[in-house]
């Protein structure tokens, strides 16, 4: 573990009395998503660039649509050591911005790929620049681990499950090593996905490694086509439960979170809320693949920096296109009642042409 | 202060890019909204009833519109004490319902006021009950000082200026004491109200106690006519700014944090915010006020219960701020959507056609 004061603080760990009463159990949230750069990712690309400015790195270069390169810009500030993040053309402005704001060089192409292969040729042409995996080394598990040896302070006894989301499986790894090492080594462990960005779902069922032809998901930052594989292996040894949801149900998930909790994550964390909110939970109890009686459960609360309301309320529109009249109007009903808006006239109009 | 593990937890201290930018200094955050409860009342009333629950208290009664009152009955509930917690009819449905899943029992006032003097009057029946103060106890004070007490640890060096809201004044009242505590007598505070709530502004003015005859400001957990006497008396001691905002400001501000930080807070907090937005600090600045270098700012996101979108929309409306944002919006989604692929429906031929009204 890299020396001196990390660059993750400790984050809060509480009780959710909604989530609880919809559980039929205590749900504690764990709040990566109040650490600086707004998720979990700064607990291992912090480890990973602290060991590497030791060892005389003197620039990182890393490929991302959002928080892994937010992660690395950050930690390569507070280093003092300069930064280049390739981003593929769906990255957000907001995020691409935060990146600059933490002073790094952000170079965009077309996909992750690209990103990651051009990232990657740079590292090897120049021995002192090195490359920030998002997700696959053990430095960075090693970082995401702490999270279970807080949640071993904070809590009283050992939780019956816990709740996470799983893109590359950074965290999965992470944790599962937490898990063994503060003697939690049986808490089972639901690793969800979305429909789309199911990879290690896929490679469960395979027992093998699996690579998603393409991410078809909405839920981008799950989007890793193939999860590491350590994270395969130790999800086989582990009792690791794999569940997938659509994401219209990560969506619905974040807007009630919000409410809720009022805090707003991305939906890829929202594939984790979804867990309870789709009362998965309940059903897994049901079919005898978690015990009817759950001391409790910590849900990972991941956090995310790729969402704002904009983009909430598009991701709904988008989702909803089936719906899309349905949708529609229930906007118009909305701004009917603004007497002000002309707008709201022509689309009280319009709203005629759809018979409602 | 009370023994064992405390009810609160440690809070995170970030920084915020997004307001470090307009700020024109480093800005910090103390994210109180992460607390147990949603807001930094925990701190003071959890150490509150602990002490209380030590020396023997068999029943706490509060009464509050919201964050003093969940917190009272997480204590309770936490301690296995009953609670009652007396709320003014204009409390959200929401919040009485938080306050009962954490094993309370709610009743109804008419005002913040009658709940009080029901409350007291309750606990004067029975000598083993006590009221739980909102703020305004030295037991509270002690409590709410810890914030400081971790910001110490989280800093490298001592801020520049602490920007926070005041409703009772009870926070006001621990972090002066937490500063004293932490040798940090002499980082300035910036005092946020809204104008409607300004009990502290208008004592501050008088140079004595001046309770207002109404509370008219949206921003209802900042809603105390008269602010603790310890607040007021400190608050001369220390180096204290006092500002007001108006409610659209305090409102103004909620949506542009909730995209810059994921964090949605009450109109209350959002006061806090509007010292950034509003450009108090460069106003404050320019009138030598505040050092023009300064080291760097904490803002205490006091966090709240009071909100949800819907209510963010309604206090819009009643705010009229809603006209122009709302109409460009609406355009906007009408754009996104018109732009999308698997476009489909008469309707959205119509919203083209109702993009062309709107002139865009």
């Amino acid at each position: 573990m890299a020396s001196s004061k990390p660059f993750h603080v400790v984050t809060p760990l509480r009780v959710s009395s909604h989530l609880s009463k919809l559980a039929g159990t205590k749900v504690y949230l764990k709040l990566e998503n109040t650490q600086p750069t707004c998720s979990f990712k700064i607990r291992g690309i912090g480890n990973f660039c602290k060991s590497w400015a030791e060892k005389r790195c003197q620039q990182f270069v890393c490929a991302s649509a959002g928080n892994a390169g937010l992660a690395a810009a950050y930690s390569a500030k507070q280093l003092g050591i300069p930064a280049i993040i390739f981003v593929p053309q769906s990255t957000p402005a907001i995020t691409m911005e935060r990146m600059e704001d933490e002073g790094a060089t952000v170079c965009m192409q077309q996909t992750l790929e690209e990103c990651q292969n051009i990232a990657k040729e740079m590292a090897k042409r120049c021995s002192n620049l090195t490359y920030v995996p998002p997700f696959d080394d053990p430095l960075i598990w090693e970082g995401h681990k702490t999270m279970v040896t807080e949640m071993k302070e904070q809590m009283e006894s050992t939780p019956g499950a816990i709740i996470l989301s799983v893109g590359g499986g950074g965290m999965l790894c992470g944790v599962i090593q937490g898990l063994r090492e503060v003697g939690w080594d049986k808490v089972p462990i639901i690793a969800m996905e979305t429909c789309g960005a199911h990879s290690l779902n896929a490679s469960l069922e395979e027992k093998k490694l699996v690579t998603l032809p393409k991410i078809t998901s909405i839920a981008t930052t799950l989007g890793a086509a193939t999860v590491a594989e350590e994270a395969l292996k130790l999800a086989q040894e582990h009792p690791v439960i794999s569940q997938v949801v659509n994401d219209s149900d990560a969506v619905a998930a974040v807007g009630r979170f919000l409410d809720e909790e009022r805090m707003l994550v991305e939906p890829a964390c929202g594939a984790s809320l979804a867990a309870i909110y789709c009362e998965l939970t309940k059903t897994l109890q049901k079919d005898g693949k978690l015990p009817n009686e759950l001391e409790s459960i910590v849900i990972i609360v991941c956090g995310g920096n790729n969402i704002t309301m904009e983009e909430l309320d598009c991701l709904k529109e988008q989702l909803s296109s089936d719906n899309g009249d349905l949708v529609e109007c229930e906007l118009a009903m909305a701004t009917w009642n603004n007497p002000c808006n002309i707008f709201a006239a022509s689309l009280q109009k319009s709203m005629g042409a759809c018979a409602h | 202060m009370a023994s064992s593990k405390p009810f609160h937890v440690v809070t995170p201290l970030r920084v915020s890019p997004h307001l470090s930018k307009l700020a024109g200094t480093k800005v910090y955050l103390k994210l109180e909204n992460s607390q147990p409860t949603g807001s930094f009342k925990i701190r003071g009333i959890g150490n509150f009833c602990k002490v209380m629950a030590e020396k023997g208290s068999k029943e706490f009664v509060s009464a509050s519109a919201g964050n003093a009152g969940l917190a009272t009955a997480y204590c309770a509930k936490l301690l296995e004490i009953p609670a009652t917690i007396y709320v003014p009819q204009s409390t959200p449905a929401f919040t009485v319902e938080r306050m009962k899943d954490e094993g309370a029992t709610v009743c109804f006032g008419q005002t913040l006021d009658e709940c009080k003097n029901k409350a007291q009057e309750m606990v004067k029946k029975n000598s083993d009950w006590t009221f739980v103060p909102p703020f305004g106890d030295p037991l509270i004070s002690e409590g709410h000082k810890t914030m400081v007490a971790e910001m110490k640890e989280q800093m490298e060096s001592k801020p520049g200026v602490i920007v926070l809201s005041v409703g009772g004044g009870g926070m006001l009242c621990g972090v002066i004491q937490g500063l004293r505590e932490a040798g940090w007598d002499d980082v300035p505070i910036i005092a946020m109200e809204t104008w409607g709530a300004h009990s502290f502004h208008a004592s501050l003015k008088q140079g004595e106690l001046v309770t207002l005859p109404k509370i008219t400001s949206i921003a209802t957990t900042l809603g105390a006519a008269t602010v603790a006497e310890e607040a007021l008396k400190l608050a001369q001691e220390h180096c204290v700014i006092s500002q007001v905002v108006t409610d659209p400001e305090a409102v103004a501000g909620i949506p542009r944090f909730l995209d810059a930080e994921k964090i949605l807070v009450e109109p209350a907090c959002g006061a806090s915010l509007a010292v950034i937005y509003s450009g108090l600090i460069k106003t404050l600045q320019k009138e030598c006020k505040l050092p023009r270098d300064l080291e760097s700012m904490v803002i205490i996101v006091c966090g709240g219960n009071n909100i949800t979108l819907e209510e963010l929309d309604r206090l819009k409306d009643e705010l009229c701020m809603n006209h122009r944002m709302k109409e460009y919006v609406e355009c906007k989604v009408a754009l996104a959507k018109w732009n999308h692929a698997s476009n489909s429906g008469t309707f959205t031929a119509s919203l083209q056609k109702s993009l062309g009204a709107c002139g865009h």
